[in-house]
């Protein structure tokens, strides 16, 4: 890549770029010599959080560092503004939770050594795609990196090498396909109408009609399939029933948050008026919720418990369309607070509920909630941590889920759209009711007793760390909020 | 020690005494018990501290912002002080009993551990400063209580634990619905700003009257008003502290005190007067009352029976607070505090017959004084206290409330609580007649349910000691009244300063 | 470039697609396939998208090629897959894909329909793309048709790469071969040359392991 022709302080944006690259080579790095231990892969991964938290200053305060290259006259574009930070620093603090995590679970179980190799190249394209995403500005760079980002998460998905995650990976091969291929399409109409791919432009240049309209259909078609929104959901949880646990918490914490947030760029840069479509993505977001919840609810298994919980909990990200619609100023700034920050907190707790539920099915060596009964007693600090991310998932305090329904409420209350209002209390409720039927499960003490396998202390630690930092984003919501206040909407 | 680290130490205390239970490994019995009682103490202290800070005129106050224009505020009032030195004097006596109770049974560590970080909501929302701060210790008290009720988890612990969830998780929904509205109309409201809702113009008075009602119906299903007060019985299969905590200490009281708060600190007694909220107050107190000891009446068993007395006499408080003037003010605070002395003792000794005599019907009581002298000396104080006889407490908050209600101009409140009274002695007068004056097993005649040696004394010291402390706190409550930093000087101090016009 | 010079490799697009898509005779597919990308090639060559053409004529034709027919196993490999795709769908049980081919066929008509609608996008003189534009649509639907219909793993495959075809006729169609839309199909080649091999990768796989070719919840209807 070359060098940026742009304006922003050289030294800013060789640090960005450096934070970008370096995880697909330290990815290679790792996959010619696998690590053995969680220490060196900590050391590796934390300057890249460190050079975030250096840059976010200099993005605070509404400032923005944007760029453009290019390479065989083409004009891309990039940009980094307060929300692409923060969900840059929160992807590589998930990352390297989730490598740590790797390490000790690789400790813990009889892995292939071959697969285990090549977990890691997987997990640097992921990492350099997820980077890309948030700081891309044009549609061509958006394509590459979620195309790359589909394709390395099927392959970490396809991992464990059993039959069931082949038939589910080869599912979500194909849905992501079909998915990018509708994006494309769109992208097509876009171009064909303006002549420009860059979001700015596009922005400035798309008129509200019918192509820009059909345009961000097929967009948001290929979106909401990428990001399992109700009712283009149906890949989701059996691709997390087979998948290894590191790789089920990046995936439900981040790969499908990073559609959503394409989506939501796209669409508040070209069609921020449009009503009733923004109803419909509401509706679909009620009805995933209440879907998702009531699958959860039913589900037999630990993981399938929490993956359809991911799916219920997208339901909350949608429902910031309609309030974003041609509602007031204050409304729209509380909305597009309580998205963010419903998204970072439910990254984390996702991660850490994974990764406690890995944690539980590994120790009892039994998947199904039933079996997970004397854990309580035997394994009471994975539980604990399935409890801590329970508490950000149904949005009770302290916690970030819990700070973003308040936001979120407000802004449905301010807004007179009551419906949002029914649907969160439904959502929080049936959240309610399928972790509390986990908690259930683990507190009967008549049971015949499993022998419990000891896992390395580090799995538990992690999983513990990322449910802490759920919860006190919950009341520490105001230096990110305050980043992404200034910044304002697109 | 500035204000601020003060408050933040005495929050602290059972927040970090939680974290370490929880990291000890579970054989750590001394060490858990030195750390309970320690935290304990030590937040007795602080408290104790912070009373005499604010008796000279001290300031003690936390707040940080956590959205645009809403802050996580942690304040000491005398109001919330009050609260704060009941539930953290009363968290000691449970602790030590817990201690007793407790004593090689499975999981205490995360009994120990939930039970502090229960105390530690409690006392965050004594010290809470708006609303906001309130919802976040309520719901963490939920949560945390949650572990206690299901703790033995067996089949009907667990029910108990699901019943106990789907009433309050949904009442804080609820509540959460109203202050959110409430913020989204006024801003963030401190306690004590009585003035922003009382500038709104009589056009936005409907609405404030509407999300007053649903405030309540969150509120009330903690202070466990009817109909909202299912869950309260079933919740009885949980240990005895636990049914302690929750009827004297934390959840209901939680209720109650989020009811005071939003009467004398949002609304104001006088807008609530003025939009007519009080009478609904007196009505619903007053049903609520009245089927509390009906159905206490009707229990065969000690603990529900108690635990309908409960629902009874928590409603007090509403009603004493739905009494518009400086006696019912009097009549609502002190009871907060002498319902909890009383309840407290009450199932401590619930507790002991249980653990030492195996009784858990009331018929299996017979001759019970005998056998166990100072645990039944403790009951029968609460019983007593609790008919209102004097000179225990419970007579001043009947004294107080009837004075009330003729000032109040509502005199048919009497007629309410003179049958009240009439029915708490027609379900306490029994028990006490079965105590002291029918033979039984100590006579010869019949044996007990399931008897075990537990000490030296009547029962294990761990066991009998809280128990007759708090009766005679009890006690002492009553005869000194007149005394200064008893509870009823407290609750009137509180009430001149603070709450009149 | 006269428009009766166009609709000659347009023609022969649509008839390769089909083709491709219809026939049950898995090797022939994959032989149609190859010939279609191979005219796609053709066809950016005559846009004056040489680059593209190479592109397609290595990644689309013969890799994406090699690793279909890799998927079919036919070079000497121990566990071919059947010559012949028996399954059907059931009728009973496609109410809910049939309704999602609807309503992807819906967009693509609603797509095609604001194309039309604005014939302002085309700037006189550039007719020559209008079969391209006419092409692309048909491709496009015949594999969306093929894609939502089939149970056979390597038919669905062979559709994806359809459609996608079909989409990059659009995208050139529409906006003429600038170099974004260069970049944009680069990238789309590169993304399906990837799907298409990890895809037959995978269908060997399963093949190997439990015999079966299409995906684990529809009922193995054929023989």
């Amino acid at each position: 890549m070359s060098a940026p022709l742009a304006s922003p302080p050289a030294t800013e944006a060789a640090l960005l770029w450096l934070v970008l690259l370096v995880p697909p080579l330290l990815g290679l790095l790792a996959w010619r010599f696998p690590p053995r231990r969680m220490l060196p892969v900590l050391l590796a991964g934390l300057p890249l959080p460190l050079a975030t938290l250096w840059l976010l200053p200099r993005v605070a305060g509404g400032a923005v560092l944007e760029g453009s290259w290019a390479p065989g006259g083409l004009q891309l574009h990039w940009r980094l503004d307060g929300l692409a930070g923060l969900l840059l620093l929160l992807t590589q603090l998930l990352l390297l939770a989730s490598a740590a995590y790797a390490v000790g679970h690789r400790r813990a179980t009889e892995l292939a050594e071959r697969a285990f190799a090549g977990f890691w190249p997987l997990l640097g394209g992921l990492a350099a795609a997820l980077g890309v995403i948030w700081v891309a500005a044009d549609l061509l760079t958006l394509y590459a990196a979620l195309e790359l980002m589909g394709l390395t998460a099927v392959g970490m998905m396809l991992l464990p090498g059993k039959p069931e995650a082949l038939a589910a990976g080869l599912r979500y091969l194909l849905y992501a396909l079909v998915g990018s291929l509708a994006w494309l399409l769109g992208v097509a109409l876009l171009l064909g109408a303006t002549g420009r791919l860059d979001l700015a432009g596009l922005a400035a240049d798309a008129e509200a009609g019918p192509v820009t309209g059909i345009a961000m259909a097929l967009l948001a078609a290929g979106l909401l399939l990428k990001a399992a929104v109700f009712p283009l959901h149906g890949w989701l949880a059996p691709v997390h029933a087979s998948a290894w646990t590191q790789v089920s918490a990046l995936h439900g914490a981040l790969v499908v948050k990073a559609s959503f947030f394409i989506l939501m760029q796209l669409w508040q840069r070209l069609v921020p008026e449009a009503q009733a479509a923004a109803w419909l993505l509401g509706a679909l977001g009620s009805l995933a919720v209440l879907w998702g919840g009531l699958q959860a609810w039913r589900a037999s298994r630990l993981k399938q418990v929490v993956a359809w919980s991911t799916v219920g909990q997208l339901g909350y990200l949608m429902l910031a369309f309609p309030l974003l619609a041609g509602t007031s100023a204050a409304v729209a700034s509380l909305a597009w607070q309580a998205t963010w920050l419903q998204l970072a907190g439910h990254a984390l707790a996702k991660a850490a509920m994974f990764m406690a539920a890995g944690n539980l099915v590994l120790s009892v060596g039994q998947s199904r909630l039933a079996d997970l009964a004397g854990t309580s007693r035997q394994l009471p600090l994975s539980l604990m941590t399935f409890g801590l991310a329970a508490v950000t998932l149904m949005g009770l305090p302290p916690s970030a889920g819990f700070t973003a329904k308040w936001l979120l409420l407000q802004a449905a209350i301010l807004a007179g759209q009551w419906p949002w209002v029914i649907v969160l209390v439904a959502g929080t409720l049936l959240t309610a009711a399928y972790v509390f039927r986990v908690f259930r499960c683990a507190f009967v003490e008549e049971a015949p007793r499993h022998d419990f396998r000891p896992l390395p202390a580090g799995m538990d630690l992690i999983a513990l760390l990322l449910a802490l930092a759920a919860l006190a984003l919950g009341l520490g919501a105001e230096w990110p909020l305050a980043l992404l206040r200034e910044g304002g909407l697109p | 020690m500035s204000g601020a680290l003060i408050l933040l130490a005495t929050l602290g205390s059972s927040l970090l005494a939680a974290v370490i239970i929880f990291l000890l490994p579970e054989r750590a019995f001394r060490a858990r018990t030195g750390l309970n009682l320690g935290a304990a103490l030590i937040k007795l202290g602080l408290v104790a501290w912070m009373v005499w800070g604010l008796s000279r005129g001290g300031e003690y106050a936390v707040e940080f912002p956590v959205l645009e224009g809403l802050a996580f505020v942690l304040r000491a009032d005398p109001l919330g002080i009050m609260f704060a030195g009941l539930s953290s004097l009363l968290w000691l006596f449970t602790t030590v009993y817990a201690i007793g109770y407790l004593e090689d049974s499975p999981n205490r560590k995360r009994f120990f551990g939930f039970f502090s970080l229960c105390v530690a909501s409690t006392l965050g929302i004594s010290l809470a400063g708006n609303l906001f701060t309130f919802l976040v210790f309520y719901e963490l008290l939920t949560l945390s209580t949650y572990p206690l009720v299901a703790h033995r988890g067996t089949a009907k612990a667990l029910a108990a634990g699901k019943v106990y969830l789907r009433f309050t998780l949904t009442a804080g929904l609820v509540l959460m619905i109203g202050m959110v509205a409430l913020h989204a109309l006024a801003g963030d409201i401190r306690f004590g700003q009585r003035e922003i809702l009382a500038e709104f113009g009589p056009e936005r008075r409907p609405l404030l009257v509407g999300l007053f009602w649903v405030l309540i119906a969150g509120f009330g299903v903690k202070a466990a008003l009817v109909p909202l007060h299912g869950w309260l019985p079933r919740a009885m299969v949980a240990p005895a502290p636990v049914s302690a905590l929750l009827h004297a200490v934390a959840v209901v009281k939680a209720g109650a005190f989020g009811i005071v708060r939003l009467v004398y600190d949002v609304y104001g007694i006088e807008l609530s007067d003025a939009l007519g909220l009080l009478n609904g107050l007196v009505a619903v107190a007053s049903v609520t009352i009245l089927y509390g000891s009906l159905r206490a009446l009707a229990q065969q068993e000690l603990k529900p029976r108690l635990a309908y007395s409960t629902v009874s006499q928590v409603s007090y408080i509403v009603l004493g607070i739905g009494l518009f003037g400086p006696l019912g003010t009097i009549a609502a605070l002190s009871h907060l505090l002498h319902q909890g002395l009383m309840k407290i003792t009450l199932f401590f000794c619930a507790g002991n017959y249980a653990e030492e005599l195996g009784i858990h019907r009331i018929d299996e009581l017979d001759g019970a004084g005998r056998r166990m002298p100072l645990t039944s000396l403790a009951f029968t104080v609460g019983a007593l206290g609790m008919i209102g006889l004097p000179p225990v407490v419970g007579f001043l908050s009947k004294w107080y409330l009837g004075t009330g209600a003729i000032q109040a101009g509502l005199p048919w409140v009497i007629a309410v609580l003179v049958a009240s009274s009439l029915l708490n002695a027609a379900y306490f007068l029994p028990i006490l007649a079965r105590l002291w004056f029918r033979p039984g097993p100590d006579h010869g005649v019949g044996a007990w349910p399931e008897e075990r040696r537990l000490g030296r004394l009547e029962t294990h010291a761990w066991l009998l000691v809280p128990a007759v402390v708090t009766a005679l706190f009890s006690l002492m409550a009553g005869v000194l009244a007149g005394m200064p930093f008893s509870p009823l000087e407290w609750a009137t101090g509180v009430a001149n300063a603070e709450y009149l016009p | 470039m006269s428009l009766s010079g166009e609709l000659l490799p347009a023609g022969l697009l649509v008839l390769l697609a089909a083709a491709c898509l219809l026939d049950r005779r898995l090797y022939r597919a994959c032989l149609s396939f190859i010939a279609f990308a191979l005219v796609m090639a053709l066809a950016w060559w005559r846009l004056a998208a040489p680059w593209l053409a190479l592109a397609e004529a290595l990644l689309g034709a013969l890799l994406t090629g090699m690793a279909l027919l890799h998927g079919l196993g036919r070079a000497g490999s121990p566990s071919p897959l059947p010559p012949h795709d028996h399954h059907r769908r059931p009728r009973h049980q496609a109410a809910a894909r049939w309704l999602a081919v609807l309503v992807w066929l819906a967009l693509a008509g609603a797509a095609v329909w604001g194309v039309s609608g604005s014939g302002g996008l085309i700037a006189p003189g550039d007719g020559a793309r209008r079969p391209l534009l006419a092409a692309g649509l048909a491709i496009m639907g015949l594999g969306l048709w093929a894609f939502a219909h089939h149970l056979h793993l390597l038919r669905r495959l062979l559709a994806f790469n359809v459609l996608g075809s079909g989409v990059f006729l659009l995208l050139a169609g529409l906006a003429g071969p600038v170099v974004e839309v260069q970049g944009l199909i680069l990238v789309g080649l590169v993304v399906a040359l990837v799907g298409s091999v990890l895809g037959s990768a995978l269908l060997r796989r399963l093949h190997e392991r439990d015999g079966r070719v299409t995906l684990g919840d529809e009922p193995e209807a054929g023989p």
